[in-house]
């Protein structure tokens, strides 16, 4: 087997494989019952399916860092030189901050299914741009390449953590709001029902600001003796979110949608097969977080779970772009030429100062500010996979068509 | 007295600084009883006044910013989707002539709304002047409120110690003065700000805040780098200078005004600022992957080059691509390079041409390049390719590859006849063949020479070179961009990190004749942070209060009393 075999047995089947599993392990976990979980932690079979996945998901990440190391053994350089590579770091980047922080840190194991699923659909879509270890390009071969490049990626993984979140919060917001205007005084404010209590007299408490969590009462705790209330509480927070548009149950609305999008996708742009794939792999994580509303910890704690980390990415990601520059006036002799590359990363960064801006002020509310997170994550995608691809500029090393001299 | 920005601050732009020490400072409701007046008639300047005063405060609302923030960014990605002039000249005039993009229609109006350069359109100048005057509207008022409180702020005291956030009550063996002043020297000790004050039969209490100056000022220095950052590149622009030149190996060019090909010189960049030294190419050096997988990916990539200052001074220096070479200020890089064939063509025993051409790499490996003989009678022209290894076949026949490397150079020409209108600017590279017509074709090696057929022209292919092309450059804003990229980094980090925070120790005399000491705390940011830092403020005070400086037997001695 040569390093180049290897590097990829490691990366596809074993990481992907690897990253699955403990995704779906996650998710179990997440929806088992949660009778004890007073203090926190999980019992029975969430606990062992919990253990199991955090197991899987170190596993991956060995199996992962195995790959980075024989990439680098074969290519004698950091594995940061192409597209492929990138993805690969971001989605590393992923999974070791959702296990590290989100984990660990702040003890949120049930959205670390969804981070292993945002990492695991990563990966799989750099494995389109699938290309073996190679020597780099002398303009690339610097140290600001290093500091460059590594700071982008790291904070693209972390923006990615930051955007799963926001999307959860979105999800689960609707969720809440909803059963809160359906079932009005069903569900009192000694339960779960926390959550939707407005923030303690936002005008009287004006200093109170958004990224503070008003509440403490954590909506996702909730005591045996509530637990039929929980239960409840929980398929009401899915029952809404099915609830008839027009005449159509949502499942099928999101199923005709996603064959529609399919279409125009495959009509437009790219293989058909690329298409139908991640079109289907997006109706399916669609359906999974439809699945998972109930078990999701409260919109107040995603909200601020998006908020804390979009604002530690976002100084990273400032930095990135003014080494960027520094790097510009080196190499190719200006710091800032509005090459493609340039101004869209400059447009994220005016996207993210957006969001950022949106939260601290109190004229906009929170659903909007979460709504430009999402732009502001569409934006960096947009960066990264549209311009890298599509738009020929200076900072072509996608690394898609090494042609053979 | 309270912020006079009270008021507005409902819509305004000031996250943080709301309602500093409110508690105490604003009047009791009735102390200053409303004075009726008449209502005046509105006047012709009291209304251009009111009208220019509501237009200045929406412009101050984060609502505007947000707004404008956003058509930034839109324009900025029109700017990425769509060629833009200053980087991709060629692909916005195939655009406006139809030959790529959406067609001519579309590229007409893309024209008209400045979209081919959307960085010099007024649209976009229009913008940036919005939104450093909604900036600037915002700052005024925000620097002024925090000089205040850096200066006169104290936070409050409060009634409910025991309905904050977070409480923590402790029992110590001080007297209720000594606790009082621990309490304070222990606040002040770790830098917050503190008020002290006596409730009467409550106790005394000191106040504690933290945070308030470091976030807002660290906001602030964020958004004002914004201002260096834009002095900068405005200045910058004025005073800047870009040229470009192509150098064959062994030959020079001397930095002037009409010493390059291209130049750019900024409105304040005058001829006497050029500082005339002279570089020569001695060696460029190009070496490449050579094996089939990754055959093509250039490994080194450098030039070897003499300068001589004006003064005289000659140094060599190596030029690559990640490492300029800095002369008199002015940064020399390597951007790019071709191959410099030595074309040589004669009429009869005439020698109508005899130079280098600049050939430049196209998709398919092959190097282009033109010659134009205007001397011949009637003007010769050739298309020159230069396919750098072309081996020969089994049959003999030259094998076209794509390679790069010049193990085999092959130049093949088309030759064309008539006028080359050279009284019109054209591309150094290409021919205009309007009114050309075609003749016939060549391919020669290396030091061979051929004839056309049917006429009395042959062309030489004598030498072959490398030609590097430099880029001179002179940017005095570079450091002041760098200040102003540090200022905002700087400030970034505070404004997103640092988070403002209350504490309050009451202190009181409990019933048993001990001293009560209770601790409370509020975040206004990040309370997951203070959560950690309350626990532990509440500890080491916990162990301040305990008299340390007491052995336990000394402490029993104490507590009876």
């Amino acid at each position: 087997m040569t390093s180049a075999e290897l590097s990829r047995f490691l990366f596809s089947p074993m990481t992907l494989v690897l990253y699955l599993a403990s995704a779906i392990l996650y998710l179990r976990a997440m929806a088992a019952p949660k009778l004890d979980a007073v203090d926190g932690k999980h019992d029975g079979s969430g606990a062992a399916s919990l253990r199991w996945a955090t197991g899987l998901a170190i596993l991956g990440v060995v199996a992962h860092l195995a790959h980075v190391v024989v990439r680098i053994e074969a290519s004698g350089r950091l594995p940061l030189g192409n597209m492929f590579e990138f993805s690969s770091i971001i989605a590393l980047t992923t999974v070791l901050g959702g296990l590290l922080v989100i984990q660990w840190k702040m003890r949120r194991p049930e959205l670390m299914g969804f981070v292993m699923l945002g990492a695991e659909l990563t990966l799989v879509l750099s494995l389109l741009l699938y290309s073996d270890p190679a020597p780099l390009q002398p303009i690339l071969d610097t140290w600001w390449r290093a500091i460059h490049v590594t700071t982008i990626v790291i904070s693209f993984g972390i923006f990615s953590l930051g955007a799963i979140f926001n999307a959860l919060h979105l999800l689960r917001d609707t969720a809440e709001s909803r059963v809160a205007a359906q079932a009005g005084s069903s569900f009192g404010p000694n339960t779960v029902g926390a959550a939707q209590a407005p923030p303690t007299d936002e005008d009287a408490d004006a200093d109170q600001t958004l990224d503070s969590v008003p509440s403490r009462v954590e909506a996702d705790v909730v005591d045996i003796d509530e637990a039929d209330q929980d239960a409840a509480y929980r398929a009401a927070l899915r029952e809404v979110l099915t609830q008839r548009v027009a005449g159509v149950r949502a499942p099928w609305t999101i199923l005709g949608g996603v064959a529609l999008v399919t279409l125009v996708f495959s009509l437009i742009w790219w293989d058909p097969m690329v298409s139908v794939q991640m079109v289907g792999t997006m109706a399916a994580l669609t359906l999974v977080a439809w699945w998972a509303v109930p078990y999701l910890p409260s919109a107040t704690t995603l909200d601020s779970l998006t908020y804390r980390t979009i604002a530690f990415s976002f100084p990273l990601w400032t930095f990135a772009v003014i080494t960027g520059a520094m790097w510009a006036e080196q190499s190719w002799g200006r710091f800032w030429g509005w090459d493609p590359k340039e101004t869209s990363s400059f447009v994220t960064w005016v996207a993210y100062a957006g969001y950022l801006h949106a939260r601290a002020t109190r004229g906009v509310k929170g659903r909007r500010a979460s709504w430009l997170g999402l732009v502001a994550y569409g934006v960096l995608l947009f960066t990264y996979y549209a311009v890298n691809l599509l738009i020929v500029g200076l900072h072509s090393y996608g690394g898609i068509d090494q042609t053979v001299g | 007295m309270g912020p006079p920005h009270a008021r507005t601050s409902g819509t305004g732009c000031l996250p943080t600084l709301r309602g500093v020490s409110k508690l105490e400072s604003s009047p009791p409701p009735q102390m200053n009883p409303p004075v009726r007046r008449e209502p005046r008639p509105p006047s012709v300047s009291g209304l251009l006044v009111a009208a220019v005063k509501e237009n200045w405060r929406r412009l101050r609302t984060m609502r505007t910013a947000l707004w404008l923030l956003g058509v930034l960014a839109l324009e900025s990605i029109v700017a990425t989707v769509v060629p833009q002039e200053i980087n991709v000249p060629q692909t916005v005039a195939d655009w406006r002539s139809g030959e790529a993009g959406p067609g001519e229609a579309v590229a007409t109006v893309l024209d008209a709304i400045g979209a081919f350069d959307v960085y010099a359109s007024p649209l976009f100048l229009m913008t940036l002047l919005l939104l450093f005057t909604s900036l600037t509207a915002c700052l005024l008022p925000r620097i002024k409120a925090w000089w205040r409180i850096t200066r006169h702020s104290v936070p409050p005291l409060t009634r409910h110690i025991g309905d904050q956030e977070h409480v923590e009550q402790i029992t110590t063996d001080l007297a209720p003065d000594a606790a009082h002043a621990t309490a304070r020297g222990f606040l002040a000790d770790r830098g917050w700000r503190t008020r002290d004050g006596d409730l009467g039969d409550r106790g005394t209490q000191v106040a504690g805040e933290k945070g308030v100056v470091l976030r807002e000022g660290g906001s602030l220095l964020f958004h004002l780098s914004f201002y260096v950052l834009l002095v900068a590149i405005v200045f910058g622009q004025l005073l800047t200078f870009e040229g470009f030149v192509g150098v064959t190996e062994g030959e020079s060019f001397t930095d002037t005004e009409i010493g390059y090909w291209i130049a750019d010189p900024g409105r304040w960049f005058g001829p006497e600022d050029h500082s005339g030294f002279q570089l020569t190419n001695d060696e460029f050096r190009v070496e490449w992957f050579r094996d089939p997988q990754f055959g093509g990916t250039p490994r080194t990539f450098e030039a070897d080059v003499t300068i001589e200052t004006a003064e005289g001074d000659v140094r060599e220096a190596t030029v690559k691509g990640n490492s300029p070479v800095v002369v008199d200020g002015f940064k020399i890089h390597l951007l790019g390079w071709g191959y410099a064939p030595r074309v040589v063509v004669r009429e009869g025993r005439d020698v109508v041409f005899d130079g280098f051409l600049a050939t430049t790499v196209n998709d398919n490996g092959a190097f282009r390049g033109a010659v134009k003989a205007p001397a011949a009678e009637p003007d010769v022209g050739l298309d020159v390719f230069l396919i750098p290894y072309a081996p020969e076949g089994d049959d003999g026949q030259p094998v076209i590859t794509g390679a790069p490397w010049a193990d085999a150079p092959l130049l093949v020409f088309r030759s064309y006849t008539g006028d080359l209108q050279l009284s019109a600017a054209q591309n150094v590279n290409t021919l205009n063949t309007e009114l050309l017509t075609e003749g016939p074709r060549g391919g020669l090696r290396l030091g061979q020479v051929v004839e056309l057929p049917d006429s009395d022209v042959t062309v030489e292919f004598a030498e072959l070179r490398r030609w590097t092309n430099f880029q001179v450059s002179s940017r005095p804003q570079v450091p002041w961009l760098l200040l102003g990229s540090a200022l905002l980094l700087l400030g970034l980090l505070p404004a997103l990190y640092a988070y403002r925070r209350r504490l309050w120790v009451g202190v009181e005399r409990s019933a048993d004749g001990r001293t009560l000491v209770t601790v409370a705390g509020r975040a206004f940011q990040r309370p997951q942070a203070f959560e950690e830092e309350f626990a532990e403020l509440a500890d080491d005070l916990r162990a301040a209060l305990d008299a340390p400086d007491l052995t336990p037997a000394a402490r029993d001695e104490v507590a009876p009393r």
